[in-house]
Order: C-alpha cells, then sequence, then structure tokens
C-alpha cells in the first residue's frame, strides 16, 4: 500500500474486541509494510553499527603506518556511507507510510461508524468520545503500529552487535551484554510514571484550552455585562497550571534522559578501563579498542529505539481501547457486534407493551379511526402486546397517511397537518417518533435512555411511567416504519428536528442532498423567504463573486443568524421533498412578517404531500388544513385553527399565550372530550 | 419513494475535488519527486476577520518576549555549555590513552583517567538533566505568555468588533493557533538554542584538538548547505498544509457527529463518508509531499555526516602518516566529528517547525492591532433617557442601512420595534445599546454620547440581552458573579429567585458551587436564560434592549420565563426587537421598521386603528 493510493477502497472490517486486538490487526493488515519496515531498519542499523568497525580499521593502518590499510578503511567508509543513506532514507518512507496508512484506515473506519450510527450519536459521551480518537487517538496508534517494525529492527541488531562482539572479545562483549539489559531494566519502569505525568499534564492543557474557548465564545456576553477580569483570572490560574505540570512531565523526562546518559557512561568508563588494560597487556589492538568504544555508543542509537517503543505502547493503549469501543458502537437493532444480546437491540420491528398503568392509548380498541384522533384512556393496546403488528387497524385498513398509535395523532395524506403541543419536550419527542426508528429508544451501549438535557430535573414526571410509548411503531398507510429498513423509513419521512445542523461547505454542498428532483433549489429558497439570506451570504464571502451558490456557510451556520439558519434548513426540506415531511418549530426564531410568507409559500409548496408541522404560531396554524392539539401525549382535539380557538380553551392558552383561566389542565382535557368526538365526526 | 442517489459533485472552485486525487500520475512518470498538490487545506477558505500581525510586529513581539524571559535564557545557554564541554571528556582522554598506547607505553595512569572520565560523566549527566528541565521551564513561560496575553487582549476587544466579526476567528485562534505554537515554543525555540550551543562548541573542540581536521568540516558544508536551501524553501508551507490537511479530516468527522440527527434524516451518511475520504485523500497527498521533502534532505544530511566522518578519519589519516598530528588527535577528532551528528540533526529538525509557527504567531499578535473604538473622555451621563437623532449608519462604507432614524425612549417606558426580517431591526438595537457609533447623527443618554464612552461605563447603563445565553463553563457562582464581581451569596440567590430559577438551583447537588456549562451539569435553554437573566438583575442597568431574547424558546418555556423577565424588565426602560407580536402589544410605544426607516410609530391601539401594515399583520396573529 503507498500513500498515493489512499484511501483504501474498503478498509477492512476491524477486530474490535479491546485494544491489543485491534493493534495487532492494524499490523497484519500492512504485514508488507512492516516486513519492508524491518528490513530497511536492519540495515540501516547495522551500517551504522559497522561505522566504529571502520574506525577502528582505519586507527589500526594510521598505528601501523600503512597507507593502503587507509585506503581499504576509506573504501568500507564509502560503502557505509551509500547503506546508512540509504537505510536511513527507505527506512522513513517505509514507516511514515506504516504510519500514515493506518492512521488513514483508522480516519475511514471511523467516518463510516458514524455515518452508520448517525442520529444515535447526539449523546454526549459518545460523541466526544468519536471525536477524541479522530484528533489525537489515531496519530498514536499509527505511530505504535509503526514503531514495531523499527523495534523489531533494533532488537535484532542489538542481538547482533552484542553476539559479534561477545564472539570478537568475549568479556568485553558479555560487559556490554549485561550493560544493555541493566540500561534497558533501569529506563523502563519510569516510562509508566512519566506517561502518567504526561496524560495529567494533557488533561490540564485541555481543561485551559477549553477555559479559553468558553471564554471568548461568551465573550460578547462578558463585554455586555462584565467579569472579563473574573475570567482572566480564571484562565490564568489554569494557564500557570498547565506550566507547572508541563514542568514536572518534563522533570521526570529529565531524569530518565539524565539516567540515558549516566548508565551508557559507566558502560563506557568500563569499557575503556578494561579495554585499555587489554591493549595495555597486547590482547587487543588500539584500533580495536576505538571499535568497542564506537560500538558501546553505537548501543545507545538502538536504546533510544526501545525506549521510543515502550513509549509509544504506553501512550497508544488507552488511545487503541477508545478507538476499540468506539468502533464497535452499534445501532440498537444493527446486526452486528455485542449489541445483539442486549435488551434494546432486538429487532426493530418488535414491539414493546411495556408501559404502566397508564399504558399508552392506542387504536387497537377502536375498529375503524376516521381521519381524526383517538380517544383517550382507551384500554391498553392488547394486539401490541403480543407483538403483532398486524393489528386491528392494519386488517381493516389503517387510515392513509401517517398515524401514530401511541397518541392517536393522524396526519392525513396529502394534507398540511399542524400539531400544538404544550410540552416542547413531549412534542420533540413525538416528532422524532413520527420518521420511525427512533434513535433515542434505550440503548444499552451509549449508556442511559435519558437526554443528557434531564440532567437538572427541569421537567419533572411526563415520561416516567408512561414514557415508552415510544416502543409502538408509527405507521405510515397501515405499515410500521420502525419494521421498514432505515433507509426506506428515512426516505418515505423527513423529520427536521428543532435544531437542523447546516453542514459546512458552499451553498451548493449544503443544498447537495438525496431529493426527488420534484423542487429546485431556487423554488425550494424563495418558499422559506431565504432571498436576505443569500445576500448576507454573498456579502460575506467575496470569493464567490456574486454567486450564492458558491459562498460559503460556516460550521453550523454560525456566521448566520438564529432564523436565517432556519429558514435555510426549511429549504433544504423543501428542497429533498420527501412523501411525508415532518418539521418541529421550523420557524420559531423568525419574525411574524417572514413567517407569514413561510406559512403560505409552505402550504402552496407541499400541496398535495404529506406535511405534519409542529408549532404554535398562529401564522402557521391557521394556514394548516388541520390541526391536531396534543396534550399530556393525547391528540385531544383537531380541527382547523379558528374552531380549535373557540371551542378549546386550553388550546386557545398555548396558542395565544394568553393566561390561562384556574382550571388545572387535566380536566380540562377531560372535559374537552365530547368537543374531540363533535370534531372528528365534523 | 426512491430518489436518486448521487455522489457529491466536487464543486468547480476546489481543484481537490474527486478527479485532480488521488494521484498526479501523469507528471509522476515525467520527472521524479512529489510536486505540490494542487489543493491548499491551509489556505483560509472563510475571509480572515480579525487582523492578522505584520512582520514588524511579530518581529518586535518575539524580541519583547525573548527579553521578558532573558534570564531563564541565559541559564539554559551556560547549563547546556557546561553539559556539551562535559560530554567532550570522554573522546579527549580516550585520545590520550590511544596516544599512550600507540606510542608504546607501559604505564597508563589508568586510575586518573577513570577518575576524570567519572567525574565528567557526573558533571554531563547533572547539566543534561538540567538542560532538559530548564529548556521545559524557557518553553512553558513563553507559550503560557503567549496564550494569556492573547486572552488579555481578546477580553479587551470593543464590543462592535465582536458583533461584526463575531468569534469564530478568535476561538480557531485560541485553540487551533495556540497548539501550532505549543510544539515550537516548548521544543522548538529550546532545542534549536542547544542544538546552535552545541554544534560551535563542538565545531570549536575540534578547532582545539586538531586544526587541520575542522577542514574535513568545510568539505560537508556545501552538500548540507545546498540541501537544506532547498528544503527549508519548501517545508514550511508543506507543513503547513499538511498539518491543515489532517484537521480538516477531524473537521469533517466531527461535523459529522455533531450533525448526527441532520445526517441521518437527510439520508447524508454516503456523502459524509465520500467527504471524509476526499479529505484524507488531500490530507495524504501533502503527507506523500512533505516525505519527497524529506526523501531529498535525508540523504543530503546523511552524506554530510558522513563526509565529516569519513573526511575526518581519511583527511585525519593522511596527517597521521605525515606526523601532522597524532593518533590520539584522530581518534578525539573522529569521535567529536560523531558527535556532531546530533546537534545538526536538532537543528534541522526543530529550524522547520519554527517557520511553520511564525503564522501561528502573526495570527496571535494580529490581535493587538485592533484600537479600542471609543474614546474615554465622553462625558457621564445626566438622566436615563435615549434619544437617536437622525441616525445613518452602515456596515460597508457608503452603504448605510439605516436612514436618518429617529427615536426617544422616555425613561421607563417600553419601546417595541417591529418589522421584517432584513429591515435593520437589530442593527438599530445595536446602535441604542452604544454597540456601534452612528455614521450620522447621535445616539445619546442622557445627553451624552453613547459611542464615546468607554465600554465599561456604557454596560453600567444599557444592557444588550439577545439570544446568546452563553452559560460559562465553571461553578453557578462564577456564572452570576461576573456581572457584580463582589456580590455576596445572599445577592446571587436573591437574584436567582428575583428570575424564579432559586427553585432548580437549591436543588442541584452543590447548590451555587455546582459546576454547569459543556462538561458540568447540563442546563436546559430555559434554565440558561434564567441564568442571564440573573445576570441581568444583579448588574442592574436601568435600560435594557431585548434581541429575540426569547425566540428560539417553545412556547411552554417561553411563557414561564416571559413571567421572569417581566420581573427584570420592573422600573427598567425597555426596547424590544419583537418577532412575536404579543411583545409588541403590551409595548407603550411601537416602532414599525422597514427598509431601515421607522415607517409607523405609535401605540397598539393607536397603529391598529390606523389601520396601516402593522395593523394587518396582527389580524393575521390573533385571528
Amino acid at each position: 500500500m503507498q500513500i498515493r493510493d489512499l484511501p483504501y477502497l474498503d478498509p477492512g472490517d476491524p477486530d474490535v474486541r479491546s485494544g491489543f486486538r485491534l493493534l495487532v490487526w492494524l499490523g497484519r493488515k500492512q504485514l508488507g509494510g512492516q516486513l519492508k519496515a524491518l528490513a530497511w531498519g536492519i540495515l540501516h542499523l547495522a551500517s551504522i553499527a559497522s561505522f566504529p568497525a571502520v574506525a577502528g580499521l582505519a586507527v589500526n593502518a594510521m598505528v601501523d603506518r600503512s597507507g593502503r590499510g587507509l585506503a581499504w578503511a576509506g573504501a568500507a567508509m564509502a560503502a557505509v556511507t551509500v547503506t546508512v543513506t540509504l537505510g536511513e532514507t527507505m527506512l522513513h518512507r517505509v514507516a511514515i507510510t506504516n504510519w500514515i496508512t493506518a492512521a488513514a484506515r483508522v480516519q475511514q473506519l471511523l467516518a463510516r461508524r458514524t455515518a452508520a450510527l448517525g442520529a444515535t450519536l447526539t449523546r454526549r459521551v459518545a460523541a466526544g468520545e468519536v471525536v477524541a480518537v479522530s484528533t489525537g487517538d489515531i496519530e498514536r496508534i499509527g505511530w505504535c503500529v509503526e514503531a514495531v517494525s523499527r523495534f523489531s529492527a533494533a532488537l535484532l541488531t542489538t542481538i547482533g552487535v552484542c553476539g559479534a562482539l561477545a564472539v570478537y572479545q568475549p568479556r568485553l562483549g558479555l560487559l556490554a551484554c549485561a550493560g544493555m539489559v541493566a540500561l534497558a531494566l533501569t529506563v523502563l519502569p519510569l516510562l509508566p510514571r512519566a506517561t502518567r505525568r504526561a496524560d495529567a499534564q494533557r488533561e490540564k492543557a485541555g481543561r485551559a484550552t477549553e477555559l479559553a474557548a468558553d471564554t471568548v465564545a461568551g465573550l460578547r456576553v462578558l463585554r455586555g455585562i462584565g467579569g472579563e477580569q473574573l475570567f482572566l483570572d480564571r484562565y490564568r490560574k489554569a494557564s500557570q497550571d498547565v506550566r507547572r505540570a508541563a514542568v514536572r512531565t518534563a522533570r521526570m523526562w529529565s531524569f530518565i534522559e539524565a539516567l540515558q546518559v549516566a548508565l551508557p557512561g559507566l558502560l563506557l568508563i568500563a569499557v575503556v578501563w578494561y579495554g585499555a588494560r587489554l591493549a595495555l597487556d597486547g590482547h587487543i589492538a588500539v584500533g580495536e579498542l576505538v571499535t568497542v568504544y564506537g560500538a558501546i555508543s553505537f548501543l545507545l542509537l538502538p536504546l533510544q529505539l526501545f525506549g521510543e517503543f515502550a513509549m509509544s505502547y504506553s501512550f497508544s493503549r488507552p488511545s487503541a481501547a477508545r478507538a476499540a469501543r468506539v468502533l464497535a458502537l452499534r445501532r440498537s437493532g444493527e446486526q452486528n457486534g455485542a449489541a445483539q444480546n442486549a435488551p434494546g437491540a432486538e429487532p426493530a420491528n418488535t414491539a414493546f407493551a411495556g408501559a404502566g398503568p397508564t399504558a399508552p392509548a392506542s387504536a387497537a380498541s377502536r375498529t375503524r379511526p376516521g381521519p381524526g384522533t383517538t380517544q383517550t384512556g382507551a384500554g391498553p393496546a392488547k394486539a401490541f402486546r403480543d407483538g403483532d403488528l398486524r393489528s386491528p387497524d392494519s386488517r381493516h385498513g389503517a387510515p392513509p397517511g401517517l398515524y401514530d398509535p401511541a397518541t392517536g395523532l393522524h396526519a392525513p395524506s396529502g394534507l398540511l397537518t399542524a400539531v400544538v403541543c404544550g410540552d416542547p419536550d413531549a412534542a420533540g419527542h413525538l416528532a422524532e417518533r413520527l420518521g420511525g426508528h427512533p434513535p433515542s429508544a434505550p440503548d444499552p451501549l451509549l449508556g442511559t435512555e435519558h437526554e443528557p438535557g434531564r440532567a437538572t430535573g427541569a421537567s419533572p414526571g411526563a415520561e416516567d411511567a408512561d414514557g415508552r410509548p415510544a416502543q409502538v411503531s408509527v405507521l405510515l398507510d397501515g405499515a410500521p416504519l420502525d419494521g421498514m429498513p432505515l433507509e426506506e423509513a428515512r426516505t418515505a419521512v423527513l423529520v427536521q428536528d428543532k435544531d437542523p445542523v447546516l453542514l459546512s461547505g458552499t451553498l451548493a454542498d449544503l443544498f447537495d442532498v438525496p431529493s426527488s428532483g420534484a423542487v429546485g433549489t431556487d423554488e425550494a429558497l424563495a418558499a422559506a423567504q431565504c432571498g436576505d439570506v443569500l445576500d448576507a451570504l454573498v456579502q460575506g464571502s467575496p470569493d464567490a463573486e456574486g454567486d450564492p451558490m458558491r459562498a460559503r456557510v460556516t460550521e453550523r451556520g454560525r456566521s448566520l443568524s438564529g432564523g436565517q439558519r432556519q429558514r435555510l434548513a426549511l429549504a433544504r426540506s423543501l428542497l429533498t421533498d420527501p412523501d411525508v415531511l415532518v418539521l418541529d418549530e421550523p420557524t420559531s426564531a423568525v419574525d411574524s412578517h417572514t413567517e407569514a410568507r413561510i406559512a403560505r409559500e409552505l402550504a402552496r409548496l407541499r400541496a398535495g404531500r404529506t406535511t405534519v408541522v409542529f408549532s404554535s404560531s398562529p401564522l402557521l396554524l391557521d394556514r394548516a388544513d388541520r390541526v391536531v392539539f396534543v396534550h399530556e401525549e393525547r391528540a385531544v382535539a383537531a380541527g382547523t385553527h379558528r374552531e380549535l380557538l373557540r371551542s378549546q380553551s386550553v388550546y386557545r392558552a398555548v396558542v395565544t399565550r394568553e393566561p390561562q383561566t384556574a382550571t388545572p389542565p387535566r380536566t380540562t382535557v377531560r372535559s374537552a372530550r365530547p368537543h374531540t368526538e363533535e370534531v372528528e365526526s365534523a | 419513494m426512491t430518489t436518486q442517489q448521487t455522489l457529491p459533485q466536487p464543486a468547480a472552485d476546489r481543484p481537490g475535488g474527486e478527479e485532480a486525487l488521488p494521484t498526479p500520475k501523469a507528471p509522476r512518470a515525467r520527472r521524479l519527486g512529489v510536486p505540490e498538490p494542487a489543493y491548499d487545506p491551509s489556505a483560509p477558505e472563510d475571509v480572515t476577520i480579525l487582523p492578522v500581525g505584520s512582520p514588524a510586529t511579530v518581529r518586535s513581539y518575539v524580541r519583547a518576549l525573548l527579553r521578558r524571559h532573558r534570564r531563564t535564557f541565559a541559564l539554559l545557554i551556560v547549563v547546556n555549555s557546561i553539559a556539551v564541554i562535559a560530554s567532550m571528556a570522554g573522546p579527549q582522554l580516550l585520545g590520550g590513552v590511544v596516544d599512550d598506547l600507540a606510542a608504546g607505553a607501559r604505564e597508563l595512569h589508568l586510575g586518573r583517567i577513570v577518575a576524570l572520565f567519572g567525574v565528567a560523566l557526573l558533571v554531563q549527566t547533572v547539566f543534561t538533566q538540567q538542560v532538559r528541565l530548564r529548556s521545559a521551564v524557557l518553553g512553558e513561560e513563553i507559550l503560557a505568555d503567549l496564550r494569556e496575553d492573547f486572552l488579555v487582549r481578546s477580553v479587551g476587544l470593543p464590543p462592535s468588533v465582536l458583533e461584526r466579526a463575531g468569534t469564530g476567528d478568535l476561538l480557531s485562534r485560541i485553540t487551533t493557533d495556540i497548539d501550532r505554537l505549543a510544539d515550537a515554543m516548548r521544543k522548538a525555540v529550546p532545542q534549536l538554542a542547544v542544538g546552535l550551543v552545541w554544534t560551535v562548541l563542538l565545531i570549536g573542540a575540534l578547532c582545539v584538538t586538531a586544526p587541520p581536521l575542522a577542514l574535513a568540516v568545510l568539505i560537508a558544508v556545501p552538500v548540507l548547505l545546498t540541501g537544506c536551501r532547498w528544503y527549508f524553501r519548501r517545508a514550511p508551507h508543506a507543513y503547513r498544509a499538511e498539518a491543515a490537511g489532517y484537521a480538516a479530516v477531524a473537521a469533517a468527522l466531527a461535523e459529522t457527529v455533531d450533525a448526527g440527527r441532520t445526517v441521518e434524516a437527510h439520508r447524508l451518511g454516503a456523502r459524509r463518508i465520500a467527504l471524509s475520504e476526499r479529505r484524507i485523500a488531500e490530507w495524504t497527498a501533502w503527507e506523500r509531499r512533505t516525505m519527497w521533502l524529506r526523501t531529498v534532505l535525508f540523504p543530503a544530511v546523511s552524506l554530510s555526516n558522513m563526509l565529516i566522518m569519513g573526511g575526518v578519519l581519511l583527511l585525519g589519516g593522511a596527517f597521521v602518516l605525515q606526523g601532522w598530528i597524532s593518533v590520539g588527535q584522530l581518534t578525539t577528532g573522529a569521535l567529536l566529528a560523531q558527535m556532531l551528528v546530533e546537534p545538526v540533526g536538532l537543528i534541522l529538525r526543530w529550524y522547520d517547525e519554527l517557520q511553520v509557527a511564525q503564522v501561528s504567531l502573526a495570527r496571535l499578535v494580529g490581535v493587538r492591532e485592533i484600537e479600542p473604538d471609543s474614546t474615554a473622555d465622553g462625558r457621564p451621563p445626566h438622566g436615563k433617557d435615549v434619544r437617536a437623532s437622525d441616525v445613518r449608519f452602515g456596515y460597508h462604507a457608503d452603504v448605510d442601512v439605516l436612514h436618518g432614524v429617529s427615536l426617544e425612549v422616555a425613561p421607563g417606558s417600553r419601546v417595541a420595534l417591529v418589522g421584517p426580517s432584513g429591515a435593520s431591526k437589530s442593527t438599530l438595537g445595536r446602535l441604542l445599546a452604544g454597540i456601534y457609533g452612528p455614521r450620522r447623527g447621535a445616539v445619546t443618554l442622557g445627553g451624552a454620547h453613547l459611542s464615546e464612552m468607554p465600554t465599561e461605563e456604557v454596560r453600567r447603563h444599557v444592557a444588550l440581552v439577545n439570544q446568546e445565553h452563553h452559560v460559562f463553563v465553571g461553578s453557578l457562582r462564577d456564572n452570576l458573579r461576573l456581572a457584580r464581581p463582589d456580590a455576596q451569596d445572599a445577592e446571587l440567590w436573591a437574584a436567582l429567585g428575583a428570575v424564579d430559577a432559586d427553585g432548580w438551583a437549591t436543588s442541584l447537588p452543590d447548590g451555587l458551587d455546582s459546576e454547569v456549562g459543556s462538561g458540568g451539569l447540563t442546563v436546559t435553554p430555559a434554565q440558561a436564560q434564567q441564568i442571564a437573566l440573573a445576570r441581568l438583575v444583579l448588574a442592574d442597568p436601568h435600560t435594557l434592549v431585548l434581541d429575540e431574547a426569547t425566540s428560539l424558546l417553545d412556547p411552554r418555556a417561553a411563557r414561564h420565563l416571559e413571567r421572569s423577565l417581566a420581573q427584570v424588565l420592573e422600573g427598567r426602560t425597555v426596547i424590544a426587537i419583537a418577532h412575536r407580536l404579543h411583545t409588541a402589544h403590551d409595548a407603550d410605544v411601537i416602532a414599525v421598521v422597514e427598509n431601515g426607516r421607522i415607517s409607523e410609530l405609535g401605540s397598539h391601539d393607536a397603529l391598529v386603528a390606523a389601520d396601516g401594515p402593522y395593523a394587518a399583520l396582527w389580524r393575521s396573529w390573533h385571528g
């Protein structure tokens, strides 16, 4: 594998059972490269090792006053020069190639895994791990995988040199061997401590960077309200912490370095002392003493390589473990890896009946739900409890369009349905579920089943006992969406969540999404009232030369205002033109003037297509063919906006934000039920 | 239901698109080597909004930095010299031994030699340890200085610069550029100093030991210089591009992770994989380029090393045969020549790192070139009334977005600005909050020009409240105290109580000490907004400009918050940029802003009665 052939067509199926196995797998995948590196490494080190012998030849020649001997030494020198140069350069090339190809392979594996995990990754812990692997870990993994071959070469050469010394001068050789072993053994135990300190330092540095980035990100707040000094002091403290930790790490390394000077030095002294006596007694020639001295000096080089390998391994072990963990992540339901035997990971179409006493209402007890809402408080879904998705609905022909048995929400085919939901979190969950394969379903691998935002307990209780209606699949024209393959479900229903992300790139890149082709980019942009957004983008990117499609959107669209981002995201969803489009608060940050125009255009562009809009803005609601009011996880009323305004006081309170009358919500809902029936029959 | 799945088209303006990659095979066949890849990931894609330091600024900054750390620097040089001199004892002593042996000596004073060797080794060991330590101390001090200095400058930036430039550019400077500088400061600066001192001392020693041998070093110099010249002309740019390319690989992946929901909903998985692979191809193209550069440099260095050693040995051999130097001198010379390999390598290794770091340094230092935009000698305000008179303003020269706007806001009154997107409501709000100064006309507070007051003075009177509810990493206390650094806990609790946040705040595990923000406890958007409001209570300005303050919130949360907000607004002058008409309804005065002008002005009832654009909007809103 050469670097120019990257990326791999198929990065392979990694062994993710453990970090060590991942390293081994990566090494085996590039066995050829490893062997090449080993061969060049041996050539390189052996050439360097032979230099002292050449020097010895030269010294001997001079002691003997032999010009011929000196010429031989010169020739040997030239040969060594060539092999050292060749060995070094080629070793470097092969080693770097091994490193880069290993890193590229892991990056590719990560890209594939993240794409497959999709929405499941929005949970913070897992997402942070993926990014950590990509930014820091991969380099260390590549380093370790690459260092193996150089380490092996060093080991083989060292054994060779010690062996040669032992043959040449048994006592000197043995002295050298013993010295080497002692050196390796004294330095190695220090490495783990040094790497621990380095890790602590990195952690502190990460903290300081985080504080700095955080301070800068909130700088407008600071400048607007004060507190700069407070935050500067805090950062200074963190920065000085990093400095101290770094010096602490350096102190450890400095001792290791000192040892690496002192121990070989002692060995040299011993060799010189012993060798000089041998020379004095005439047992060895003077040149040979120089050779031995040179050989011992040479052994410092492989010693450094041993140290480097030990370091790369201790650095990369946690990295490899994390990479293996991330690459082993699976969606619940994905038929691979460890997810299979976990409780939430059964095939997606197995519906759970696991609800408490207030089981989710469903259409089960109804023989034929009209194109309207279901009544609340119906009995538990027997059919679903049996795991049979061919519920009475499907048998008797489910309502065409999108239908959620859990809440009774129905969005008839070809109509624009607006949904008003008092609780924004519940609205988010409902919207997510309408797309099938809800990503926030319990997932054993990614930790708890609660969203991260729950930590401070903001809205208690809403989804405790009956928080599992998510397990009953939404039906699209009678077919359970959760039972369809993921790709098919996503093609049929597009759910635009509350916080859609604009991916960076040019506007053309942004709108390069799989689509039906029926709606043009210009049409979609016009419908979402993006005119001023395009102007702003063109002004911000002079390279675009006035062409908005070539203007760049920065990461997450940070250069745009909240309203501008929302409108671009809406345009993207309109362009996609799915059979069913679900929009969650698509215009919450758009001003009323513009929102009114968007509402009109949305209704026009989606005429004849199924559209569901979660909103509480009267401007949007007024344009909808039908408005469904969802309260406490049930669709309690349906009709036009004006009808509901008249008949439903709770609805009126939510939509117009007028203070609600003293009646507690639950009672209101109960008493509202007759109205629901009326609306339905209307 | 099936839709067309097309792979992403390479953008026309990006030569690194698919066709150009991965292999420029044709040129490869013609000539040896790897030319620069066409696509340069380090070329900035977005316009750099904040200035980049000029070479002169960078130079003077570096000089000042070195002056500040000259003692640490001097100490490093001294310590290093001692370590190097001690390390030369071995070759000298061995040379002596060889001379004696060659002369056929019977007696060697081995004890004395070993003792000298031992002492030298001890000195070398101690000072090598010190060199390493002093290097780190120097590098870390410089680095800490750099990053702290940058943040000091950043938090002093005028709000107008922040409003216009956003914080993205600053953010990338304090993360990416500081990271890039870290290695340079931590290693390159001290290592280069060490390497230079080392080389000079070794060559000096060689000259002293056996002057003719220094000739051998000269032979190698042209080879080394030619190689280095070729390399250093090309390397810095290539390494910068390579690093940027690698960062782009990680960034593409991070974006896929961050946008997980969107990627899945829009079925962008295949496109994201393709993008990642394109980034990998772009990055590795530069890896090939730098590898080629080293493929040229390494043999040059290796060759010059061997030339030095071979030259010393052979020339020296000839000299010995001629009787110009002794065998011992030659031995010492050869060993010293061998020792030269390391410092030369050190210099070569870190020199390009320093060149790469220069660009990052220029970006950091550039922030120093921004002038503070207010003059501190404005008159103090007398009174609390805000008044805009015939204000004209534009972001670009000659292009006004506000065309002669006049507005009077009486103390304690509520004014709502309504109007379509792009009508410059927010711009007007920022002028009234003193963030921008008008091009013509005046915005005054109590008769004093807002734009001439220092930021610290303005914010005692006026605060802009926008959708940005940044919760800082740190304790809840820090998050509140920034508004009033000397506030006691009781005051903080009172502020939380005023915005109905004391309920959840009391239930936090550590109360005010609870860590919030990224990495700490997650607060909901509504709670973040309450924290922002509590800060306002503590800062206690008499006038507030609200811009989309609650617009990103869900209706139910917003309703709850509006109650908190109402308590904060009590008794203050409020200028609200209203996206939702019910906010406008309650205002004393409504100003309809269209195309940078105020087209309607009056109370709600008056405007409805006037039956203009506002009335039409109100009807569709209210039904």
